[in-house]
């Protein structure tokens, strides 16, 4: 094994007796578990950088040093390729990486390097103190040591570049196996641009779930970097009284560009939401709320909320109106009653007045304060003709009367 | 779904507001709702108020002040006003051209730094680490660390010399202060710190009235201020020197970069927030001539001329602009010494939690960024506690902290002329020729008078003294 620092020390010789320096390693970041090197970038004195493919380079590990037939045959490093490489030091080392397993942002101050049958693979990488001491120290430290290092199966390595050419696909699945709020939390170690480019390489449906909970400047400076196509497609798959807060917080151009490519019903769903100022409670309502006719007995009723129950996200009460179409909301049943009582019987039988609803134009701290004191998961909102527009949930309420320090810890009880 | 839910301000009310269906009570609304947006939605117009119209007129520019004014501004600090003040009391008005000079400098450099900050996301010692390696950033990490750390002492001396000209004693003065700034950057969102430093801001009006209340001649002024002229000899070329280096100092780039990546500040939006790097450094400017002219009209007139810090500076207006004129420039201490003693701390802890990888931010607590805070923290009560202790060489502290500053200057600015020319960091935020230009023509200003300083220095070390004091 030998680390990059020390590896970047090594001589380069041709077997005609001309020497380079040793600038650099190119990688291929999607060889498998461990990219491995497929160029070494030597310069000599006066020129340009050049590309020796690893296949001639014999390294002598002993002399410290690496073997090349003819450095003469090297080929330039030209400009283009020089954008699209990932390069080791100029890349990787130094560079803030997410080490998923202490779920945290780090800086790569050593590269650990291991020599697997003429492959030299990039298995780890070391973050401690340490590697900075001893690279300083330019080897009167010591070499590194095999412990302390974090395999790099551990680390998710960003470039910042949400548009660039090809990012490299290192392992996403391990990001992608953590929980949204998790990678959402780790999106906030890093650069907003590092952030926006991990999101795009997440599968639609998570990168969405990570979007949604994402603390709220941050949001909006990652969903300002995504192609048009990705912003509507994840606007979509959001919660629409999130996805609503986002773009009232766009350009008015670029929000009306992004309702336009929302889904129809979608679409309509945030546009009721955006009629009201976010000072309001209209503002922090949600529009995803479970209705069901008064009429309609409890059997049928199950049947019906078993489907409409796998979309919203708020599904603690059901609200029964008179009528689906008309929405003059009538009374409340919770999901318990729901499912414990008598299936022959209507609705209205069972259904628990509604003692309290907020008025969409009522300023929203009122409002949450009104959610707080009721000590309910959520209250409805109901315009002056009596119809049914939304709920405002017991979280949203919180995340005003408390400001952003919950934002930032709390999760997300309800939606 | 249904989508008639247009509920206007205007709607009639529930017509049987006793029914079953009605709501129990009617919540009070507020009183003026946003008129908000109107859009075209797939051929359809609505209204949407809960679309943010970009605020207009002047609240749209109120609203960019942020990292770029806080940053100049607190460049104006206790040694930087004992500068000016001994320019002012030693050659009148004779170097008002060069602050004029100058003012187009720092507005550049700041202005890159903020450019560098929304473009990239990152902070300065960030890409220094990434561009550079890890020599240059531990160099420059351990020059702010002790370069700041001296600053914050004289600015804690500040507060305590302030605090004395209104009769109250600095074992009081400099613990209150430091508990409170502490207790803001720690306790509070970055939001709030930044309104209580622009709040701060406000106290610089009070250099202004003082300059007015000593009446200076406003003919001397305009010709000190567009006829350049240059003392070579006795402390001319020294003062002249430290002009510059008082007025572009690190922790100003360092704090601008990273105060602007914590703002968010997206590289979408940033044209706007030129502005504010821009307003920046000229009020900064204004009223570092402004402290000139007072001490010009004053002390230069009267031929007091030695001015040792700025709490003597205030005293010695007494006699020439009476007692407001010293309270006066005695509360533009007192805030100036408190801002910059917010400020650089802050811009070290960035400084080292970039350099090092440690998480950072304002908004964080000590429990989610234990060693950001922890820097913080240390500096300034180390800070608070070495301005306690009598009969420290605060002249002498100065002039070691304008050598490491002024060291780690040219280093600052030729990284951040090289950063912020990299197509692959910039995008379409590079710099344009004119800033390239206009760039390193201060990176050379600024060099020349580092080299001078540094030289006179090391030549006032062998004993030979070559440009007076």
């Amino acid at each position: 094994m030998v680390m990059l620092s020390d590896l970047l020390g090594y001589r380069l010789d041709d077997r005609r007796g001309a020497r380079a320096r040793l600038r650099d390693f190119a990688i291929d970041p999607e060889a498998g578990e461990y990219p491995t090197v497929t160029a070494a970038i030597a310069q000599r004195r006066g020129e340009s950088p050049r590309v020796v493919p690893w296949g001639a380079v014999s390294p002598r590990w002993g002399e410290r040093r690496l073997l090349v037939d003819d450095l003469e045959r090297a080929q330039p490093l030209d400009v283009e390729e020089q954008r699209r490489a990932v390069l080791l030091e100029r890349d990787v080392l130094d560079a803030l990486v997410l080490d998923l397993e202490q779920r945290q942002a780090a800086r790569a101050n050593d590269l650990w390097l291991r020599d697997e049958a003429g492959k030299l693979a990039l298995r780890g990488v070391d973050l401690s103190a340490w590697a900075i001491l001893r690279r300083l120290g330019r080897g009167w430290l010591g070499r590194g040591a095999e412990r302390r290092l974090l395999d790099w199966r551990q680390v998710e390595y960003l470039r910042g570049d949400p548009h660039g050419p090809a990012a490299p696909h290192h392992h996403p699945e391990r990001v992608a196996a953590l929980p949204p709020t998790q990678i959402a939390r780790l999106s906030e170690l890093i650069p907003y641009l590092h952030a926006a480019e991990l999101l795009t390489r997440l599968e639609d449906a998570l990168a969405a779930d990570v979007l949604e909970a994402m603390a709220t400047e941050r949001q909006l400076q990652v969903f300002e970097e995504l192609d048009e196509g990705l912003g509507a497609r994840l606007l979509a798959r959001m919660a629409p009284d999130v996805a609503a807060d986002l773009l009232g917080r766009l350009e008015p151009e670029q929000a009306a560009r992004c309702l336009e490519a929302l889904p129809e019903r979608r679409r309509s769903q945030v546009v009721d939401l955006l009629r009201y100022p976010d000072d309001t409670a209209g503002g922090i309502m949600t529009n995803e709320v479970v209705m069901a006719a008064g009429d309609a007995r409890l059997g049928e009723a199950r049947q019906q909320l078993a489907e409409a129950l796998v979309a919203p996200d708020f599904v603690y009460y059901v609200y029964v109106v008179d009528d689906v179409g008309q929405r003059t909301l009538r009374g409340v049943l919770s999901l318990r009653d729901l499912l414990v009582g008598d299936e022959r019987r209507r609705l209205d039988e069972l259904m628990n007045p509604v003692l309290e609803t907020l008025d969409p134009l009522a300023s929203a701290a009122r409002a949450a304060r009104k959610v707080a004191d009721a000590g309910l998961a959520a209250l409805p909102v109901v315009a002056r003709d009596g119809r049914l527009l939304g709920a405002v949930t017991f979280d949203a309420a919180m995340e005003q009367i408390a400001g952003a320090a919950w934002r930032q810890q709390a999760p997300r009880v309800f939606a | 779904m249904s989508v008639g839910t247009d509920i206007s301000p205007a709607e009639p009310r529930a017509v049987d507001p006793g029914a079953a269906s009605g709501p129990p009570r009617l919540e009070p609304r507020p009183k003026s709702l946003r008129s908000g947006l109107r859009l075209n939605i797939r051929g359809r117009p609505v209204t949407l108020r809960g679309i943010h119209a970009p605020p207009g007129g002047a609240l749209r520019w109120l609203a960019l002040l942020g990292p770029g004014l806080v940053a100049a501004i607190a460049g104006d600090d206790a040694g930087g006003i004992a500068t000016y003040a001994s320019v002012g009391a030693k050659l009148g008005y004779d170097l008002l051209w060069l602050l004029l000079l100058i003012t187009p400098a720092l507005a550049i450099v700041q202005e890159t730094c903020a450019r560098l900050g929304a473009a990239t996301g990152r902070g300065l010692l960030d890409l220094v680490r990434e561009r550079y390696g890890i020599g240059w950033a531990v160099f420059a990490v351990g020059v702010v660390l002790l370069a700041n750390g001296g600053v914050l002492v004289t600015e804690f001396a500040g507060v305590g010399a302030a605090a004395e000209l209104f009769g109250v004693s600095r074992l009081v003065a400099i613990p209150l202060a430091a508990a409170a700034v502490g207790f803001l950057v720690i306790a509070g969102s970055y939001t709030r710190v930044e309104k209580a430093f622009l709040a701060m801001a406000l106290v610089f009006f009070a250099y202004p009235i003082a300059a007015l209340l000593a009446r200076p001649s406003w003919l001397e002024v305009a010709r000190g201020a567009l006829v350049p002229s240059l003392h070579l000899g006795g402390d001319g070329l020294a003062l002249a020197v430290a002009l510059l280096g008082t007025t572009i100092t690190p922790y100003m780039q360092l704090f601008q970069q990273s105060s602007t990546v914590e703002k968010g500040v997206a590289r979408r939006h940033y044209s706007g927030e030129r502005i504010d790097a821009y307003a920046g450094a000229i009020f900064s400017n204004l009223v570092a001539g402004f402290i000139v002219i007072a001490t010009a009209a004053t002390l230069h007139a009267r031929g007091a001329t030695d001015i040792q810090s700025a709490a003597d500076a205030a005293q010695a207006l007494r006699p020439a602009a009476g007692d407001a004129a010293t309270g006066l420039f005695a509360v533009g201490l007192l805030g100036a010494s408190l801002l910059a003693a917010g400020v650089l701390p802050l811009a070290t802890a960035y400084a080292a939690s970039e350099a090092f990888g440690f998480r950072k931010g304002v908004e964080l607590d000590f429990r989610r960024a234990p060693i950001f805070f922890g820097i913080f923290s240390a500096l300034i009560v180390t800070g608070a506690a070495i301005a306690l202790i009598p009969g420290v060489p605060l002249i002498a502290l100065l002039v070691g902290v304008q050598v490491l500053n002024g060291v780690l200057l040219p280093v600052v600015l030729v990284f951040l002329m090289l950063l912020s020319a990299d197509p692959l960091l910039m995008d379409g935020l590079r710099n344009s020729r004119l800033q390239t230009a206009l760039g390193w023509g201060t990176v050379g200003l600024v060099g020349t008078a580092v080299a001078l300083l540094l030289g006179t220095q090391l030549l006032g070390l062998l004993g030979i003294q070559v440009l007076g004091g």
